[in-house]
């Protein structure tokens, strides 16, 4: 197991550097199908990660994590919202957001920088080879925020709070890595319950206020009091 | 054993309310397991106060003074809420809906109680999700536009909120790194002089962030008021009356964790950020249009009071900010409760459209006054009393800013709950309302409203000894 | 010394013989994709050779510049050719001539007089593609900044050749610095050398074209040297991403003749793999709309930042 640690930490690297590329993808993609494509990548390459780590620090109990990990996010919930979503939100080639492409992908580069720096001084990593999840996971979690602050639609707001998530577990797991298994098998099947919800919120939502736009929608504000 | 039952009852309920067996089903067995739950809520309260120890599992659910007066809380408003919904809700035609209602609320309380019993806190956080995740459907129960949009941003920012107290919670293990005692809020304290002050300030700033989304602290509050005021009554006195108060309970666990490392200086945090929320809501609060966004932006205002309160330090704040806990759950409740008797009435939640309540619909009128009155903080009423004793405590600890700056806000709000208010109740009625037969409300709210309302005024002149010890040990659980 | 001159001139005569063969197959292997037969992998040499017998015209408004722009963009690469590692991965004589940065600066010297002579005719198209290509030229160069940066600050050299070295052990190889590296520089070969998504290199339309205006007013030997000038420009962008960055294996360790005529057939089995992964990425995205490219080399440099960070804030 020793003379394995280097290479894992290099191929624990490469699924980091996958994740962060991905957290950038969702910033930068247009489409609805882009969103959900690069969650996936996401969710693949945190999968990867935590593979990893139970492979090298080892914690055997992460294995059944990352395996209902994989079965969740990736496969079940793409699916989920491809079921309850109403189809015609999927073919949306134009996604409403607040700043255009290039602003976001700065200020997504400005949020990476601020978590590289919050990241570092903090001695919080458990697992040596997994050193670059803390700065990484991090920045994945500000991405996810700026991803919701920034899109006007359902689905990708909803998309940013799992990439939040995301985020908050590839930390998690560099930071405690033996985490009771209880409370790590709670935290996928979590994620699965809002996609469920949300996916039907959305379906409401559409048929209900005609549009998913969710950012446009003002008429709960005092100033537009009938 | 009990704590188990407390627990499970719900849960059944939730399944019998959900099976297709009539209308009338649902809503008796959800007012039994509440009141059952609350009779064995109100034991395990007074077991603690007497001085036992109440545990089910060792390590992961216990229950100690701050626990048990919020389950407490909690088992009393969804009782109150339970009763209110049985003639609120059966307006409702379709009976599956019906049924969905009641099984969801279920599942919803079953939630809430579970928060205060563990202690473990990745269970803890799982529980809060699990909270806001059934509220959903709570909240767009209307099925109106307005109500989709309100659970839309509800959704939305509550979630991002746990997924970031995620990474909190996650950094608040790491401590146990650096020790040998379990993982739970009381192996915590303990831990946490050895913890280095950077992971626990990290952890703490994470959490406050995530769940101050949760609890409507300013400047994720901006769902609250949607949400408060578009989701079914019953609902809008859970969420305002106990929910944001849980949540809000879990970031003051948080305190004593902080406070034993002896280095960082959390409480000024607490207090800024406390006065940030009360002095925003006060002044939202002049401007509102509809009334039960009203008392959704006094929640923010408490809330605030109830932070800055646990944030002036001492047993003296910090029996304040618990006494607020209990008078603000009571009464925010019965506030909610007089404003669906209202929204009964006169079928518009536009303050502007509501005149001369007093006479058109007396009830509503008079308990739409009281409440605001209570929640304002008039004497001789509860939420007087435990806001006087935040400023007394805040005055002996030469807080002197802290202390000026809360009231001027509490005033303000004052005046803003009142001139509101003093509009509707009083006030010229239009001829057509005058005219028309008043509109009869249903017995239970009634009752309900009775019921709510008596704790409002014996709390305001007389305290149970009990419950005075109950809340000296909630205060030192925040303390220590 | 005289074999490392001998060397080195042999790796310029590598690059200058088979850009065009380079060119062939990644033109066949593009239309056989699209079910279609394609050219003879050897037709952009019979092309070359029907050029330089042609007549040359030169309009009569233009002025030297015109003139000299053909002999410019086709000894930038040569030049750039003698300070990376084609053949061997050891310096030769020439390679401390100048560094990345410097290379770099010559291949965009080559492309700033492509675009003045584009200017100096009066032909409308010409100053249109030329400013397009400046366009990309200009977000191009922060990528290419950054990259240069980051490589150089991790392997502690600007020297092409002493940079080789870093990335032969499997030490740093995977760590996500390097790999996001790889893909800022593709991002940039992409750009720089008009491939799709950025630019239509088969495009005859004139008002789309961003590279291939460079050659619209030129004739015989000057359109020949300007076509060889841009094939080699792309064969040294692939040499410098694969013999650097991607792959530093296979090159000529030794010092003997042989050794590095055995390296070439391992570095044109590299080039065709890269030329395969360039074929998939030509004929499954769409061309962009121009104002999309600023995104598309705002991706890069995000990249590349990130991989900078990433490379830099390393554990």
């Amino acid at each position: 197991m020793q003379n394995l640690a280097p290479a894992l930490s290099s191929l624990n690297g490469l699924a980091a550097g996958a994740f962060l590329l991905s957290g950038f993808g969702l910033l930068a993609t247009r489409q609805m199908q882009g969103c959900v494509r690069f969650f996936r990548l996401q969710s693949l390459a945190l999968v990867g990660s935590i593979f990893l780590v139970a492979v090298g620090a080892p914690v055997p109990d992460l294995i059944a994590v990352a395996l209902l990990d994989l079965a969740i996010k990736p496969l079940l919930i793409p699916w989920l919202l491809r079921r309850y979503v109403p189809e015609e939100v999927f073919r949306r080639r134009e996604i409403e957001q607040v700043f255009n492409i290039p602003s976001s992908l700065l200020i997504a580069l400005i949020l990476t920088l601020a978590a590289y720096f919050l990241a570092t001084p903090l001695p919080l990593a458990a697992v040596a080879m997994a050193n670059i999840n803390v700065p990484v996971g991090l920045a994945g979690l500000l991405l996810g925020v700026f991803m919701l602050a920034a899109r006007r639609e359902a689905v990708p707001q909803l998309i940013g709070i799992f990439a939040i998530e995301n985020g908050s577990l590839l930390t998690g797991i560099a930071i405690a890595p033996r985490l009771p298994l209880v409370a790590e098998m709670a935290f996928p099947f979590d994620m699965l319950i809002i996609a469920l919800v949300i996916g039907i919120l959305t379906r409401i939502t559409h048929e209900r206020v005609g549009t998913t736009e969710v950012g446009a929608l003002r008429a709960l504000r005092e100033s537009s009091a009938k | 054993m009990n704590l188990f039952l407390i627990l499970v009852l719900p849960l059944v309920a939730a399944l019998i309310s959900w099976l297709p067996l009539g209308r009338r089903t649902a809503p008796i067995v959800t007012l039994l397991a509440c009141i059952v739950v609350l009779v064995l809520a109100g034991e395990a309260a007074l077991k603690v106060a007497a001085g036992a120890r109440v545990s089910a599992v060792s390590e992961w659910v216990e229950l100690d003074g701050l626990g048990a007066l919020i389950l407490g809380l909690v088992a009393i408003v969804a009782t109150a809420a339970a009763l209110f919904s049985w003639g609120y809700v059966a307006r409702e035609e379709d009976a599956g809906h019906l049924r969905r209602y009641y099984a969801n609320y279920n599942l919803f309380v079953s939630s809430m109680l579970a928060v205060p019993m563990l202690v473990e806190p990745a269970l803890v956080w799982t529980a809060v999700e699990l909270t806001t995740i059934f509220g959903i459907y709570l909240v767009a129960f209307d099925n109106t536009a307005e109500a989709v949009e309100a659970a839309w941003k509800y959704s939305v920012l509550t979630i991002m909120g746990g997924a970031i107290a995620l990474l909190g919670f996650i950094v608040l293990y790491r401590a146990t790194r650096f020790g040998l005692a379990p993982f739970s809020w009381s192996g915590l304290i303990t831990l946490a002089p050895r913890v280095p002050p950077d992971v626990l300030e990290s952890s703490f700033l994470l959490i406050l962030v995530g769940f101050g989304a949760k609890v409507g602290l300013v400047p994720l509050h901006t769902w609250l008021p949607d949400a408060h005021s578009q989701a079914p009554t019953p609902v809008c006195a859970l969420l305002s009356g106990i929910k944001t108060t849980l949540v809000l309970y879990v970031i003051l666990r948080l305190l004593p964790i902080l406070n034993a490392t002896g280095r960082i200086n959390i409480e000024l945090w607490a207090v800024v950020i406390g006065l940030i929320s009360v002095g925003i809501a006060a002044f939202l609060i002049l401007q509102v249009t509809d009334y039960k966004r009203l008392f959704a932006f006094s929640t923010v205002e408490h809330m605030g009071i109830i932070l800055t309160a646990a944030g002036l330090g001492g047993t003296a704040a910090h029996y304040g900010a618990v006494y607020q806990i209990l008078n603000h759950s009571l009464t925010k409740s019965f506030c909610f409760f007089a404003t669906g008797a209202v929204l009964l009435a006169v079928d518009t939640r536009q303050i502007a459209d509501v005149r001369g309540l007093i006479r058109t619909s007396p009830i509503a009128g008079a308990a739409l006054l009281f409440g605001g009155i209570a929640i304002a903080g008039a004497p001789p009423l509860a939420v007087f009393l435990s806001e006087f004793s935040i400023f007394r405590s805040g005055i002996a600890g030469q807080h002197y800013i802290t202390t000026g700056l809360l009231a001027a806000f509490v005033v303000v709000a004052f005046f803003g709950i009142l001139h509101h208010l003093n509009r509707m109740v009083f006030g010229e009625a239009s001829p057509a309302a005058t005219d028309s037969l008043p509109v009869r409300l249903p017995r239970s709210c009634v009752l309900t409203l009775i019921l709510a309302g008596a704790p409002i005024i014996i709390l305001g002149v007389y305290m149970p000894p009990p419950l005075h010890r109950l809340l000296q040990m909630a205060a030192e659980g925040i303390t220590r | 010394m005289t074999r490392s001159v001998a060397f080195n001139l042999l790796q310029v005569l590598f690059v200058l013989g088979l850009a065009p063969l380079v060119s062939g197959v990644l033109s066949r292997l593009k239309e056989i994709v699209q079910s279609r037969r394609g050219p003879s992998i050897f037709q952009p040499y019979r092309d070359l050779r029907k050029l330089f017998n042609k007549d040359e015209v030169v309009s009569q408004n233009a002025s030297w510049i015109f003139r000299v722009t053909p002999y410019v963009v086709f000894i930038a690469p040569i030049f750039v050719t003698t300070l990376i590692p084609v053949l061997t991965n050891y310096p030769l004589f020439f390679a401390f001539m100048g560094d990345m940065l410097g290379g770099g600066f010559v291949l965009a010297l080559g492309g700033f007089f492509a675009s003045l002579a584009a200017v100096d005719t009066a032909n409308p198209y010409g100053p249109m593609g030329a400013s397009r290509t400046r366009m990309v030229g200009f977000l191009a160069e922060p990528v290419f900044m950054i990259v240069f940066f980051t490589v150089s600050f991790i392997a502690g050299s600007t020297i092409p050749y002493i940079v080789q070295q870093h990335w032969v052990t499997f030490a740093d190889f995977f760590a996500p610095s390097h790999v996001l590296l790889v893909i800022a520089f593709v991002m940039l070969i992409l750009a720089e050398a008009g491939r799709i998504p950025v630019d239509n290199p088969t495009g005859h339309f004139e008002l789309a074209m961003i590279d291939e205006s460079k050659s619209l007013e030129y004739s015989g030997n000057g359109m020949a040297l300007m076509k060889w000038g841009g094939q080699m420009k792309l064969l040294v962008l692939m040499c410098i991403l694969l013999n650097v960055l991607v792959t530093p294996w296979g090159l000529a360790g030794g010092k003997n003749l042989t050794d590095v005529f055995l390296a070439a057939p391992l570095v044109l089995l590299k080039i065709g793999l890269f030329i395969l992964i360039l074929v998939v990425i030509e004929s499954s995205l769409a061309k962009l709309r121009l104002f999309r490219i600023s995104e598309f080399l705002g991706a890069a440099f995000v990249t590349s930042v990130v991989a900078m960070i990433t490379g830099l804030l390393s554990f």
